[in-house]
């Protein structure tokens, strides 16, 4: 198991926002958490980053937990925050290179490059600072920072917010292949049919609890069931 | 690479991209090296012309004609104080201080402002001397520099993707402190360059050390300082707020507070007051310019039973000059006693301008500074002492002569006719009483001591901020 969350409750200036959800992601799985605005999927990574002590329950990185070893979990995890953060004096290739120094990884320009191709940003683009570029570029740039940081678990938050469709699809592909190679994905989504497509599992999150999971069975996720469920979510109850 | 590397050389990449820190760069670098161009200038043309003052006057005192000796203590003489050699990065009190004394006999006079070439003045420009720009300029650039370092990283969110992947917040802030230091470190070069100066004009190397790091802990206090609002503060702009703020009530508000009342709570009596007292006090020890003051009756009937004569024309020296002498010297304890009390008063005061240092940092690297350059207080004091001890000595030295080398006989009746005029004179190898004379600021050991209590004012300051800033780091937040 790599990452577990057990009847973890969570507050945020003194309001509960988790009530007690629990799930678990295992190596070469891709878990997609979906959820209107305020459900509480942006703190459910936080908590898993150590950055949001529970009020009840744990969460466990590796099987340890979190709030025992903040750094091990922060080194074992890559984060991609909801609105990608990147340093705009510097062009994506140095923003990369920097991260990865920072993390106490080797950082070759062909390897920062290849990543970059994956992500298809335009080589023109990769020569300007990060302060001039569009949100889609921005988001590009930070999701090959998190995959060049090869860790064994990924924690994404709207990967794919401000991505064009090719993009998304592109997207798609490399998060597969990720989990295929053996790590962990939890990422965060309003994307119903690109959660049904890349995911092994879903969960449905509203108000700060767990209102189901769906698992791909034979031919995926049934999208019809995960459609019905997200609309019922989204509307105020 | 260690983080705190990493960050710090990004800090470095991050303002050499910058055009507002490297303009504000350009603008302190223009500034500081304009000024100590200016002040070494002018402190050059300075001691040229004191020194050259100086010698004027003791060749024309010495050439002065075969006199009566009483004439000559009433010539007078000049003394002139030159510049101590780091005068240059830190004027201190030189700026509202004289240069020039006029030593006569039976008075203290106040030193006066010597007159300056105008080529030395620089349109007016002298009072913005080198330490005043690190004191109140440097500052506002770490500002600038630093308002960001944390702030501007949480703002765009990077803070909390540093933290995500296990960077400590006190690695970052680290990181960020080291940028700063060394930035701090960078506009300190120009101070070497004044120092090396000094040195050329005989200042000892440990003088300009330890000034270089009396700044350097100074500039680094506004580091740690400027680092803690950006901590702190969630916002650019809060930082920029408050450290603005903090600095018009470190540099210009509490400063001006503590010279408030240090005049208010101790009370140095007014010159004009207190020479009228003294006045009265001197008018009882008697006229030395009149040997039958019946304030020197005992001194007479004392000689007159020593030598067992009748009369002062009988004793082997001339009594009209032992009056001179007995006199100056009864004189001269009370004039030092009132020149000692003023002084006091005038230290107390400045002790009391001190204690607020432990309240601003600024006014502590002041202080420090104008001890270790020699140009505060204790060292204008230092020069009023040389030179009373100096005007004391040469009017003695003339008494000396008016006792031996001139008969009393010969003395009274200087009045009579021309022929007597002449014969009350002596000869003019006696106004070698004068050394060659050239100030010497007071030693490196004394001022390092007249600089330690602002020394530790700063450190106490700086240590206690960088514990906050690393033990508030600890629990940074994105
Ligand atoms: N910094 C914060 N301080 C206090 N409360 C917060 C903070 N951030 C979020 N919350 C609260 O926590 C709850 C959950 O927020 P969260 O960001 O986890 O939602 P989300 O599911 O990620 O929503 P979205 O789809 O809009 O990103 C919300 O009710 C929100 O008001
Ligand atoms: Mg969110």
């Amino acid at each position: 198991m790599m990452l577990q969350a057990d009847s973890l409750h969570v507050a945020r200036s003194g309001k509960e926002v988790l009530s007690g959800i629990s799930f678990s992601v295992d190596a070469y799985e891709v878990y997609a958490l979906l959820g209107g605005n305020g459900a509480g999927k942006s703190t459910t990574l936080l908590s898993f980053l150590g950055f949001l002590s529970p009020t009840a329950g744990s969460v466990l990185v590796k099987h340890t937990d979190v709030y025992s070893d903040i750094a091990a979990a922060r080194k074992a995890i890559a984060y991609l925050p909801e609105s990608a953060s990147l340093y705009e004096h510097l062009t994506a290739q140095e923003n990369i290179a920097y991260f990865l120094q920072l993390a106490g990884m080797s950082a070759s320009s062909p390897a920062i490059d290849a990543a970059l191709d994956r992500v298809a940003l335009s080589p023109n683009a990769r020569r300007r600072k990060v302060g001039g570029y569009s949100k889609g570029m921005r988001q590009k740039t930070a999701i090959a920072l998190a995959m060049l940081r090869d860790t064994d678990i990924l924690l994404l938050d709207e990967p794919t917010s401000g991505l064009d469709p090719n993009a998304i699809d592109e997207f798609h592909q490399t998060i597969r292949s990720v989990a295929d190679s053996g790590k962990a994905v939890l990422m965060v989504t309003h994307d119903v049919y690109g959660a049904c497509h890349a995911a092994d599992k879903i969960g449905m999150l509203q108000g700060g609890k767990l209102k189901g999971e769906f698992a791909a069975e034979g031919h995926g996720i049934d999208i019809e069931a995960v459609r019905k469920a997200f609309s019922a979510t989204v509307v105020p109850s | 690479m260690s983080p705190i590397w990493l960050v710090a050389t990004d800090e470095w990449r991050f303002w050499l991209r910058s055009h507002i820190a490297i303009g504000g760069m350009a603008v302190f670098l223009v500034l500081i090296i304009t000024t100590s161009l200016l002040a070494a200038l002018r402190i050059e043309a300075e001691t040229y012309a004191r020194i050259n003052q100086q010698d004027e006057a003791e060749k024309t005192f010495l050439t002065q004609p075969d006199r009566h000796p009483h004439r000559m203590v009433h010539y007078g003489h000049y003394l002139f104080r030159t510049p101590a050699p780091l005068a240059q990065f830190d004027p201190g009190l030189d700026l509202i201080t004289g240069q020039a004394i006029f030593l006569e006999g039976h008075r203290q006079n106040t030193a006066m402002f010597a007159e300056s070439t105008a080529s030395a003045d620089f349109g007016g420009l002298s009072w913005l001397s080198p330490a005043l720009v690190y004191q109140l300029f440097a500052p506002l650039l770490i500002i600038l520099f630093g308002h960001g370092s944390i702030a501007r990283e949480r703002e765009t969110a990077v803070l909390s993707s540093l933290l995500a992947m296990g960077i400590t917040g006190r690695k970052v802030i680290a990181g960020k402190t080291l940028a700063l230091l060394s930035m701090a470190f960078l506009l300190l070069l120009p101070l070497i360059g004044s120092g090396a100066l000094a040195l050329s004009a005989s200042e000892p190397v440990s003088s300009v050390f330890l000034l270089f790091g009396l700044y350097f802990a100074y500039l680094a206090t506004w580091v740690v300082l400027t680092l803690m609002a950006s901590v702190v503060l969630k916002e650019r702009s809060a930082v920029l707020g408050v450290m603005a703020g903090l600095w018009l009530a470190l540099a210009l508000v509490l400063p001006s507070v503590a010279v408030n009342v240090a005049s208010n709570t101790v009370s140095a009596a007014g010159k004009i007051a207190s020479d009228l007292v003294m006045l009265a006090d001197l008018q009882e020890l008697g006229d030395g310019h009149n040997a039958k003051d019946p304030a020197f009756k005992r001194l007479r009937a004392d000689l007159l039973q020593e030598y067992g004569v009748e009369g002062v024309e009988d004793l082997p020296m001339n009594f009209r000059g032992v009056v001179a002498m007995e006199s100056e010297k009864k004189l001269t304890d009370v004039l030092n006693e009132y020149a000692d009390a003023r002084m006091h008063a005038e230290i107390a005061q400045e002790k009391v301008v001190a204690k607020f240092g432990w309240l601003s940092p600024v006014l502590a690297v002041a202080r420090a500074s104008r001890a270790i350059a020699g140009t505060d207080l204790a060292n204008y004091h230092h020069f009023q002492r040389m030179a009373e001890a100096v005007r004391f000595d040469f009017v003695q030295g003339l008494n000396h002569a008016h006792v031996h080398q001139l008969s009393y006989r010969d003395d009274i009746n200087r009045n009579r006719d021309e022929d007597a005029r002449l014969r009350a004179r002596v000869d003019a190898s006696n106004w070698r009483v004068l050394d060659a004379f050239r100030f010497q600021a007071v030693s490196v050991s004394e001022r390092f001591g007249n600089a330690s209590s602002a020394v530790y004012m700063l450190m106490a300051w700086l240590v206690i901020m960088l514990a906050i800033l690393f033990w508030r780091g600890d629990k940074l937040t994105p």
